[in-house]
């Protein structure tokens, strides 16, 4: 494993002109480019605003600013949805390459990972304009932003090392995953409020709710982009027990998928 | 540093890539399962042969030497290249490589539609393993090699294919590995272009480095290497000096003769024997000397007015001479039973090289052939040297200072 690393490391430039590559061409021959990367969220949050916010009225439940509540939740959802898509095809869709030439393959998945770090990084400061313009306080916890970007960072690169390797074996998983996808979005607090779960659900169903990785991520972005009392008490959606489960919980995902991964590349020039 | 002798040029005996007892075998599946439901039907199945592209491979590839693996299709030539760059890994054996290695599997592999050449020129060379500052001293370089000029700017989606095979080339040929690995690209490309890689190539020899090239066209793999590897059905057949190994592997080539026989068998020709002028059977001449082809036939019934004949046909299925007994106005009125019949040509003025032998039983209109052997026996023709070609003709030389 440390030779692997070793490789990855005199890979990086490689690694780093993908991820260049994948930001250059994904907008490349439209017309408002760059701006997209910020008009697909903003989008979403118009949608599930109406829906929610107007026909819904969650509101109702005292959500002050439910729209940068939105916000503060769909971004990393976004940020995971984005790299997994992408980084689960990824090696089969460069067969072209990893028929041809030789390098690390975790540079493919990874790569997807770096340009939807780009975005998503583009995506956060929009935001804190967004909540600067419209007065609304930052929390001290907004420092906190990288070492939260680094933590669901090492969650994904984890998850989609894992599903990318499996993919190469079974063309079911990419479909799958957008299944997955979707479910595993309305399992997390991030278009209703997490005291929705607390009063709704038997016990026994919010402490499995509360197993989803991706929930605790969300309510700490939540809590350091945008703190809504209506959100609960601090202490229920940062519980250290729920924070270093999840720490623990991403460093071991990242493991698993890097050795399996780094076991199997050795036989994707085959099955491709 | 010991130096040993290959032909005209210096090798050292530092090996630059060694290939040690190494096997590869690929899984055959027979559909392959790619949907979870099929692996699940299909689990206790075994659904694959095992296929072994190559067996108990030994090689060493010294520093600056030239490689050249000939073989036919199918032979595990690019198998052997693949796992050399790394791409596949074997299932026996190893392979350690000392340097920097670039190759060429397949050109362009790794080029972006979207992006410029010159985008795609870092994008391309980060693949192969090299860095930037590795790469600016040797932009122009590869632009000017290209011939791109201004087109180095636009997307590569506008390429046409020659451009795209220059650029990939450049890129791998300029970023002057220690060791280059090359698959049958070079056949790609005009002329002009062939012949500016073919110096390259010379000139990275002169520069000592180590250059492997997969090929089928053993004429290439004679011109450029110094040793050739021949592989023949994922074993190796032969190692050595590139033109003994070439010269073998053409002399087996030439073993399969795409021979055939047909008819509707009611006069069967049953045995061809190739003799010399004293009778004696051998498939050795030299130019100039005799030859007697005779046929052994049975007719199992009274057949009237047969036409037999031969003719002696070249590796390329040309016929050089050929005849039979109408067009040499003989008639043979009627056959049956056992026989035999000799055509013998008094001085053969043919050229080196193996000549392969038809005969044939038909009518007189050529409507009906009784039996027809294609290319199922062979001679070889043995000539002093002294001219090219296929026919060995008289000629006389004077030369007139003025």
């Amino acid at each position: 494993m440390k030779e692997n690393l070793k490789r990855l490391f005199e890979y990086r430039e490689l690694l780093f002109n993908l991820t260049r590559k994948e930001v250059k061409v994904k907008y490349k021959n439209s017309f408002l480019g760059f701006i997209w990367s910020l008009v697909t969220p903003l989008m979403m949050l118009v949608v599930f605003y109406v829906a929610f916010g107007v026909i819904f009225k969650l509101r109702a439940m005292d959500m002050k600013y439910y729209a940068f509540y939105l916000m503060a939740g769909i971004l990393p959802w976004n940020f995971l949805s984005q790299t997994l898509t992408q980084g689960v095809a990824s090696v089969v869709m460069n067969s072209d390459l990893v028929k041809k030439v030789y390098f690390p393959r975790e540079v493919l998945p990874l790569s997807y990972l770096g340009s939807a770090s780009f975005h998503f990084l583009l995506q956060e400061a929009m935001l804190i304009v967004f909540l600067l313009a419209f007065r609304v306080p930052l929390t001290p916890w907004i420092f906190m932003l990288p070492v939260l970007m680094l933590l669901e960072a090492v969650f994904i690169a984890g998850l989609t090392l894992l599903l990318s390797t499996l993919n190469v074996f079974f063309r079911d998983v990419q479909h799958f995953t957008e299944i997955l996808l979707m479910a595993w979005f309305w399992m997390t607090p991030i278009v209703y409020p997490i005291s929705q779960i607390r009063d709704n659900l038997p016990a026994w169903a919010a402490k499995l709710y509360m197993l989803n990785p991706m929930t605790h991520i969300v309510l700490m972005w939540q809590r350091i982009t945008y703190n809504s009392p209506v959100n609960g008490p601090a202490s229920y959606s940062m519980s250290p027990a729920g924070v270093i489960g999840t720490v623990a919980c991403s460093l071991g995902l990242l493991i698993v998928g890097y050795v399996t991964f780094t076991r199997l590349e050795g036989r994707f020039a085959e099955f491709i | 540093m010991t130096v040993r002798e290959i032909g005209t040029r210096q090798v050292s005996q530092i090996p630059a890539i060694e290939v040690e007892g190494v096997s590869k075998s690929f899984r055959l599946y027979r559909d392959v399962n790619y949907t979870l439901k099929e692996r699940i039907i299909n689990f206790r199945k075994r659904g694959y042969d095992l296929f072994w592209a190559l067996k108990g491979i030994d090689l060493i590839v010294y520093k600056g030497e030239t490689l050249g693996i000939i073989g036919p299709n199918g032979s595990g030539k690019s198998t052997l290249l693949r796992m050399m760059t790394r791409i596949m890994k074997p299932n026996e054996g190893r392979i350690q490589t000392h340097g920097t290695i670039a190759a060429l599997l397949e050109l362009g592999a790794g080029f972006h539609p979207d992006l410029t050449g010159r985008e795609n020129i870092y994008l391309n060379a980060s693949i192969l393993g090299f860095k930037r500052q590795e790469l600016e001293g040797i932009m122009d370089d590869i632009i000017s090699f290209s011939e791109l000029g201004p087109f180095i700017d636009n997307q590569v989606k506008n390429y046409s294919s020659g451009m795209y095979v220059r650029l990939g080339f450049s890129i791998a040929i300029n970023l002057n590995p220690d060791i280059l690995l090359i698959d049958e690209v070079l056949a790609v490309g005009d002329e002009s272009f062939q012949t500016k890689c073919l110096n390259r190539i010379a000139r990275m020899q002169q520069e000592g480095k180590t250059i492997v090239l997969v090929t089928h066209e053993a004429n290439i793999a004679a011109s450029i290497c110094d040793r050739v590897l021949w592989l023949e059905k994922g074993v190796e057949k032969m190692l050595g000096g590139s033109y003994e190994v070439t010269e073998g592997y053409h002399e087996a080539m030439r073993m399969r003769p795409e021979g055939s026989e047909f008819g509707t068998r009611e006069i069967v020709i049953e045995k061809v024997e190739i003799l010399d002028g004293s009778g004696k059977k051998t498939t050795e001449f030299e130019t100039g000397e005799s030859i007697l082809v005779r046929l052994h036939y049975d007719a199992h019934k009274p057949i009237d007015d047969p036409v037999f004949g031969f003719g002696f046909y070249n590796q390329m299925g040309f016929m050089v001479y050929g005849t039979n007994t109408r067009l040499r106005g003989i008639d043979i009125e009627r056959v049956e039973g056992r026989g035999m019949i000799d055509f013998r040509i008094s001085s053969m003025p043919i050229l080196d090289g193996r000549y392969y032998v038809s005969v044939a039983a038909h009518t007189r209109d050529g409507m009906i052939n009784y039996h027809w052997l294609d290319k199922l026996s062979y001679f070889d023709m043995h000539s002093p040297g002294k001219e090219e070609g296929y026919l060995a003709m008289e000629c006389d030389i004077t030369i007139v200072p003025e």
